[in-house]
């Protein structure tokens, strides 16, 4: 045995575990080397993980990114409320001429289909009204399609707001809400005007006309679609003072159910 | 037969009547604070197990007032009962309690009143034990309306007496 050979030996023995490590590490590299490489064996390890990450994102997007693009939305529109304008004109054109249109359509086939009825009864009256009142034939076919047409009463008590009867053909509004904010609308202006003992008798709602009719402890919301004119009114302020004067008496305002049959059979037919 | 009460709810601003009534009706809660403006009118229907009455309570959300003098009256006018809620955390909202109390009681004598502590969540037992002073003599209720405790209590408590009131 040489020199080199002793040495090598020694080498050996002072180095074994280096070798191994190093042997170890090799064999890692060399696994990792195959999990990059192998296209399959990285994406069964990686694809669990994005999937989680991805819905996690989805699902935090409204509150994380919502704020941020509200803002810059917000900004934007403000900042260039030309070219908005210059979007959205088009498409609400459009909008409005389709509404306008549709709508002359129906108001034209019901007319049509009054005319078409000249020879009935309803026709007749129509003709004789219009002679008696000087009004054309036309023009009193227009106003019967915008009648007035009673779609909802409330009773409400004065100050609590809370409903004593109620008669809707109907039933799609929360009562027990509005007669309260109607209420609360009504104290409001009736206090911010102290110069006299004043109480608010109308308001406007989109289509909606909303008639308010006074008493000392209660008061009727009549909500009234179609034209509100003051012919109408006047006639529906009659009718409302008969029913608190004739049809009521104080002992109904106890009894919901009973003063709701008087309010049904009373208003049923809403001719006024 | 339907019984429905007005149930108002009074207080200094940002103590938290609008988000004790939110928890009450929608069970929500959000940190955000939204100013009341004027009045907000909402409504629940309860069932009171221990004598299985239905009742509508129809709320009444006023806005906050740092001043109780200076409330509209006419929103006052026809209630049922009132909830007096103060925020714990803030002194300026329960240095003039007594006061409070009084200007209400004074006014509607025969109208139950339920005084509530609120944003109990914030503040430690040990603190409402050093205000026992104010808060022992007045408080019906400690509520939280960010955890939701007691704040169903505080309305079936008002509620059970309405309806006592109401069947007498």
């Amino acid at each position: 045995m040489n020199q080199d050979d002793k040495l090598k030996i020694l080498k050996d023995i002072l180095l074994q575990d280096e070798h191994e490590y190093a042997s170890g590490l090799e064999d890692k590299i060399k696994a990792l080397e195959d999990l990059i490489t192998e296209h399959n064996n990285l994406s069964k390890h990686i694809d669990p993980i994005l999937e989680q990450k991805l819905k996690q994102f989805v699902k935090e997007m409204p509150s994380t990114l919502g704020p941020t693009i509200t803002e810059a939305l917000k900004e934007e529109i403000k900042n260039s409320q030309d070219a908005v304008v210059e979007a959205l004109y088009p498409i609400m054109g459009k909008m409005i001429k389709k509404y306008v249109q549709k709508e002359i359509q129906i108001l034209s086939e019901n007319i049509n289909k009054s005319l078409s009825s000249t020879f009935s009864f309803k026709g007749f009256m129509r003709k004789f009204r219009s002679k008696k009142s000087g009004v054309s034939e036309g023009d009193l076919l227009i106003q019967d399609q915008f009648k007035s047409k009673i779609e909802q009463i409330m009773v409400i008590e004065s100050g609590s707001g809370l409903i004593v009867s109620e008669y809707s053909k109907t039933e799609n509004i929360d009562q027990d809400t509005v007669a309260g904010m109607l209420t609360a609308i009504k104290s409001f202006a009736e206090d911010a005007f102290t110069t006299d003992v004043q109480n608010l008798e109308y308001i406007e709602y989109e289509n909606y006309h909303i008639h308010l009719q006074n008493f000392s402890k209660y008061y009727i919301a009549v909500a009234i679609s179609g034209a509100f004119t003051a012919t109408y009114r006047s006639k529906l302020e009659d009718k409302l003072l008969d029913f608190a004067q004739n049809i009521i008496n104080k002992t109904d305002l106890n009894d919901s159910e009973v003063f709701s049959t008087k309010l049904k059979d009373y208003f049923d037919n809403e001719n006024i | 037969m339907k019984i429905s009460k007005k149930i108002v709810l009074i207080g200094h601003f940002g103590v938290g009547k609008s988000s004790l009534i939110r928890r009450f009706v929608e069970d929500t809660f959000s940190e955000d604070y939204k100013v009341t403006i004027g009045v907000h009118v909402l409504k629940k229907e309860v069932n009171l197990p221990k004598t299985n009455d239905d009742i509508t309570l129809v709320i009444w959300d006023l806005e906050g007032n740092d001043d109780i003098t200076n409330t509209r009256a006419s929103y006052l006018m026809g209630t049922n009962g009132f909830i007096y809620v103060f925020d714990m955390t803030r002194p300026a909202t329960y240095e003039k309690l007594e006061f409070d109390l009084d200007y209400i009681t004074d006014r509607y004598p025969k109208i139950p009143l339920r005084v509530i502590g609120n944003k109990k969540d914030l503040v430690t037992n040990d603190f409402i034990k050093q205000n026992k002073d104010v808060f022992g003599r007045f408080v019906d209720f400690y509520t939280s309306a960010k955890s939701g405790k007691n704040v169903e209590d505080v309305f079936s408590n008002l509620a059970q007496a309405l309806i006592k009131d109401a069947t007498k």
